[in-house]
């Protein structure tokens, strides 16, 4: 079945071993699920692929999609957000599976921040010792013995997912402070809604734009007030922040105020947003601002962000905030090792989805191994994010092994190796519209209020450069529309749809001629015969 | 012995300010040592007080006040009851690797303030070589005061351990901080105290005397021949001494900004004025005796 | 002023609501329908099916990309966004005294460029998608250009009172296409596509704090009065238009009419019970606007018998 696929942009594809890609196979043949979509993009061609990558540019800058990158000057411009054309596919069954594997894991993190700030279980048990948690950057004192409502700490999470070239999917970071990305998630599948409509023609995609509705869902659901009453916010540090697009873009969406920190204040341990009708309770914040930089009195004195006295009205129980503070200490990176024995202690499972085999160099025995493999492994620093300070072994060169070999050395504790993932690929549009093997990674996120619920898909990261396992958007990544298929088989589909209904009989439409003129002409003939 | 301690603070702003909200770190702990016999405190204007402890165990009060003023004052009376401490232990190095003291120890010897090397200490440690921790911590008591002149305004409240060692002057808040690197580097767990000291009356028959809040540290020194738990020992590098009956504990933490006096912040660009005194007063009748 | 120039505007003003509602009524069915359903589940029925039945054909055999096809750019279908750009040009030129310089080129250029065919991009499958954007950015300009620069004499108001009167007749017919029969409250799901059919989802997000389902979505676009193109807003306005440019409006029947549906709206909103059914309303208004743009011809466009006709 090739007649459609052999126009150059795909003509000449071949994926690269080992890894694994995802729309075709190893000898170049599109996978089932993803033929109609190979042919449509054969149809269209390297021609038409780049008109629409013209328009998407167009489209994005014009609305604002844009993400600032510095040039080598350090001049920092806006640029169109990199969107790739050519969407990644995952069927139901796949889908379900990673979905239960990510329920499971954030259950178990929520547990665990709420275990590290009362009763310490896990740490008495001995199986997570108590100087790595009390070490952790984002632990937070200050909220030591604070239970926010419901018990739940990580709001949104956004669990890093990687594909190995065996097929097997692990994670290989969890993030549950302030994840990002979902505004692009949904911008981007309104965009390839108009940009490649007919990629969409032969198959049935799960939708994506319920998000706004399930996050607003769950902050009323942890408000503590009457769900109807309860007013949510948008906290953000204001448009000098780089996700400041994300910030309004879900305050509109969820039909909310977007407020900052001088809009914002604590009397008597209640939270107000100054309005101008005068001070007006605020029971829920969804906060896109670091614990750091939260109340002046409890955190750093000089944050001009922060809200004093925030904090009392938190362990007053006046206010929600999500994520709660303090979560971090569940996303450092040397902590990610034991999230595995998270899930057995906390829910007596075994883990669905595995981590990526992860070296703690506080371990001297692990130092020694791992110094000894510098080249072959990735070394990242545990309390950063956003791929600051990685080193890809394998990619480096020998004067930044030398140096990274220094670092941990003289700091051991705050660093951890990784095994190099053999990321999948994914086809994706060259400068010449011609298709090539670009490494991805996923970041599904999910909504914790009264249960946890998942969107379809998620944010697939691309590395845009030949070669490159780093996907990060601020470091020359873009990003892919990530499809998850419709199949018969979905039980948790909210039911049948309703019934299509015999419309009612609607009166005709009208359109008004004027014939008056006619009909007095008609009346004076026929007076005029009498 | 038997104090009365008074922590009278007032501000007076230029201008009217609000929203002036204040965390107290004040009130003398009860411990093995230490009771707190009574507390009472009094804000102007008036202000619902409340309580919590913290993540150390330190008791916190909370007020705010949200109108428009331009004064407010803080008076805190407390009596403590304070007894001598025991015999410290003298256990061995070697007992500092044991899982009790590590469990014990917790955050207290995690590294600080070593990165990047800071110049000078390295000769500091040398001289604290012991046979014990017990003598090396008895060791810094005398080191410290010794290396460095206890100077009022040569630091200030955010200075690190390597401005002191630039300026070889510092206060009691510094040589505290100084002490907990060097104990630390040799793997003993320390914790910073904040604290009441009283120091004898100049004037033979006053029992009254103003006081600065000061800082020491407790040390976590093994159970003597491997026995026994290992207990927190205070001393006062400022002072010379391990602490007695005089020291007062308020709280302690890893740092001074874990366990501030006062914290406050409040609204309005008016610059303010503070008058602070502690006055302590010994209550037992045979105290004058003693110097 | 004529009674055949009073006339043309308020078809101007006609049809291009109609064109305006059905390129947003487009737009937002082709979004939907190029996905997957929701997985919350739908309190309403309104797909390029649905809108097929409100423009008065309903066309079995159609997929979804040719019904969307014919409603926007066939120019032989009469209810199309194509077809209505077109009358209204027609209208316009034939009022080109009356509005003014700049109103005239923006509707003749919108009809040029639409039938133009000549759009790269537009004859791809996401053309009505295409047209129906350019369509909705025109109308936009074409009203604020009135608003601006016609004056508030009696042709603004028949050109306002046709827009008025058939963005509550489209709104209406919508609502009685997508809403499950009789009083189904089992059927309590969502109802984006109604409000992102008309535009209002923001304005709906900052008006009710209930999630957008059918049944408060419904009221919404019946009796909100904030939101200017809800039912009860429209109406509201028309009387005011009416009241304005009638010579004697305590004995004109339209005025008169259009202030008792008002007044029913009104009564309406605050007696209904939190659940009840709406359709039943739906269509008792849409009878009475029917009878009131009987009322408006009788009165205004000296009894033409443009009433109920039909081209």
């Amino acid at each position: 079945m090739s007649s459609g696929v052999e126009t150059p942009a795909v003509a000449q594809y071949r994926p690269q071993a080992p890894f694994l890609d995802e729309l075709f196979e190893a000898d170049g043949t599109p996978r089932p699920t993803a033929l109609a979509l190979i042919e449509e993009l054969g149809r269209l061609g390297p021609e038409g692929l780049m008109d629409a990558g013209r328009r998407r540019d167009a489209i994005f800058m014009q609305q604002g999609i844009t993400f600032e990158t510095s040039s080598v000057s350090g001049a920092s411009h806006e640029r169109p957000f990199p969107l790739d054309l050519v969407p990644r596919v995952l069927n139901g069954e796949e889908w379900r599976a990673i979905k239960r594997g990510l329920a499971q894991r954030i259950r178990a993190l929520n547990h665990f921040v709420d275990d590290v700030y009362h009763a310490r279980e896990i740490v008495r048990e001995g199986i997570v010792p108590w100087r790595l948690v009390a070490s952790c950057s984002h632990f937070a004192r200050a909220v030591h013995g604070i239970r926010p409502p419901g018990g739940v700490y990580t709001h949104v999470a956004g669990c890093d997912l990687v594909r190995h070239s065996d097929g097997t999917w692990k994670v290989i970071e969890d993030n549950v402070r302030i994840p990002s990305g979902i505004s692009y998630v949904l911008e981007n599948r309104a965009a390839m809604a108009r940009l490649v409509p007919e990629l969409f023609a032969s198959y049935r995609v799960r939708r994506v734009d319920h998000y706004p509705q399930l996050l607003l869902g769950a902050l009323r659901s942890v408000a503590p007030s009457a769900e109807s009453e309860a007013t949510v916010v948008v906290w953000t540090p204001g448009p000098a922040n780089p996700a400041y697009f994300e910030h309004a873009f879900l305050a509109r969406q969820m039909g909310v105020e977007l407020v900052e920190a001088s809009d914002l204040v604590v009397r008597d341990d209640v939270l107000y947003m100054r309005t101008t009708r005068g001070l007006e309770r605020a029971h829920a914040v969804y906060r896109r601002i670091d614990d750091d930089f939260v109340d002046p009195l409890e955190f750093r004195p000089d944050s001009l962000l922060g809200v004093p006295g925030l904090l009392r009205a938190y362990r007053a129980g006046s206010v929600a905030i999500a994520n709660a503070l303090g979560t971090g200490v569940a996303d450092d990176k040397a902590i990610y090792c034991f999230v595995p024995d998270m899930i057995r202690f906390y829910l007596g499972e075994e883990p669905i989805l595995e981590n990526v085999r992860t070296y703690l160099l506080s371990d001297p025995e692990m130092l020694e191994h791992v110094l000894g493999r510098l080249e072959e492994l990735v070394v990242k620093p545990t309390g950063e994010s956003g791929g600051k300070g990685v080193m890809i072994g394998p990619h480096a060169s020998e004067v930044e092994i030398e140096r990274m070999r220094r670092r941990i050395t003289a700091d051991p504790e705050r660093w951890i190796a990784q095994d190099v993932v053999r990321l999948s690929t994914v086809p994706t549009v060259g400068a010449d519209g011609v298709l090539a093997p670009r490494h991805v990674d996923l970041r599904p996120f999910a909504v914790f209020g009264e249960r946890i619920d998942i969107v379809p898909g998620g944010l697939t990261r691309v590395a845009l450069e030949e070669g490159s396992l780093i996907v990060n958007s601020s470091r020359g990544g873009g990003s892919k529309d990530t499809w998850v298929l419709e199949d018969g088989d979905d039980a948790d589909r909210a039911g049948p749809p309703i019934a299509d209904t015999q419309p009612p009989a609607l009166p005709d439409l009208r359109y008004g001629a004027w014939v008056g003129q006619q009909q007095q002409q008609q009346q004076q003939q026929n007076r005029e015969s009498d | 012995m038997h104090f009365a301690i008074r922590f009278l603070t007032e501000y007076h702003y230029k201008a009217p300010v609000t929203d002036n909200l204040n965390a107290l770190r004040v009130r003398p702990a009860t411990t093995s040592t230490q009771r707190c016999d009574e507390f009472h405190t009094r804000i102007e204007p008036e202000a619902r007080v409340s309580r919590y402890l913290d993540y150390f165990g330190t008791e916190v009060l909370e007020f705010g006040i949200p109108s428009a003023h331009d004064h407010l004052t803080i008076d805190v009376r407390a009596r403590v009851v304070t007894s001598a401490p025991p015999e410290p232990p003298d256990g061995s190095w070697e007992s500092l690797r044991s899982s009790s003291y590590v469990d014990a120890a917790g955050e207290f010897a995690l590294p600080w303030q070593d990165q990047p090397p800071i110049p000078g200490l390295e000769d500091l440690d040398a001289a604290l070589e012991a046979d014990s921790p017990l003598e090396t911590l008895e060791l810094l008591c005398e080191l410290v005061p010794e290396r460095f002149e206890y100077r009022p305004g040569a630091t200030y409240v955010g200075s690190t351990v390597e401005h002191l060692l630039e300026v070889g002057a510092g206060v009691c808040q510094d040589f505290a901080h100084l002490s907990l690197v060097l104990l630390r580097r040799r793997g003993i767990a320390a914790r910073y105290v904040s604290g009441y000291l009283w120091a004898a009356p100049q004037e033979e028959g006053e029992n009254s005397v103003e006081v600065d809040t000061h800082a020491w540290l407790e040390a976590l020194l093994p159970g003597t021949d491997g026995h026994g738990e290992p207990v927190w020992v205070s001393a006062d590098p400022t002072n010379r001494r391990l602490t007695g009956e005089t020291h007062v504990k308020i709280g302690h933490g890893r740092f001074y900004a874990d366990v501030p006096p006062v914290k406050g912040l409040y609204l309005g660009g008016a610059a303010s004025e503070l008058s602070a005194a502690v006055t302590m007063s010994r209550l037992d009748p045979q105290a004058s005796a003693r110097a | 002023m004529l009674a055949r120039i009073a006339h043309e505007l308020y078809w101007l003003g006609r049809n291009l609501a109609r064109a305006e509602f059905t390129a947003r009524a487009a737009e937002a069915v082709f979004h939907s329908e190029l996905q997957g359903a929701s997985d919350s589940r739908p309190g309403v029925s309104f797909g390029s099916g649905g809108l097929m039945a409100m423009l008065g054909d309903v066309d079995e055999g159609s997929s979804s990309i040719e019904a969307l096809g014919q409603i926007t750019l066939d120019p032989e279908h009469p209810g199309s966004m194509l077809a209505s750009i077109e009358r209204a040009r027609e209208g316009a030129r034939t009022v080109r005294d009356v509005i003014s310089a700049e109103m005239w080129e923006a509707i003749n250029t919108t009809t040029l460029r639409l039938r133009g065919g000549s759009q790269p991009g537009w004859t791809a499958p996401s053309g009505p998608y295409m047209a129906s954007q350019y369509v909705k950015e025109r109308t936009a300009l074409i009203w604020g250009v009135a608003n601006r620069t016609m004056l508030r004499d009696e042709a603004k108001y028949f050109l306002d009172a046709g827009g008025l009167i058939e963005v509550s007749d489209m709104v209406l017919r919508m609502l009685r296409v997508a809403l499950p029969p009789g009083d189904s409250t089992a059927a309590d799901g969502h109802a984006l596509i109604l409000l992102q059919a008309v535009g209002g989802f923001h304005a709906y997000l900052r008006a009710v704090t209930a999630p957008p389902n059918a049944h408060p979505v419904a009221r919404f676009l019946l009796f909100e009065r904030a939101y200017p193109d809800s039912v009860a807003a429209c109406v509201d306005s028309l009387h005011e238009v009416f009241t304005r440019a009638d010579a004697g409006p305590r004995n004109s029947k339209p005025v008169l009419r259009v202030s008792r549906l008002a007044a029913d709206l009104d009564f309406q909103r605050r007696a209904l019970p939190e659940g009840a059914e709406l359709t039943g309303i739906c269509e008792q208004a849409q009878q009475e606007l029917a009878r009131i743009d009987q009322d408006v011809a009788e009165r205004y466009f000296a009894g033409a018998a443009s009433a109920g006709d039909r081209r």
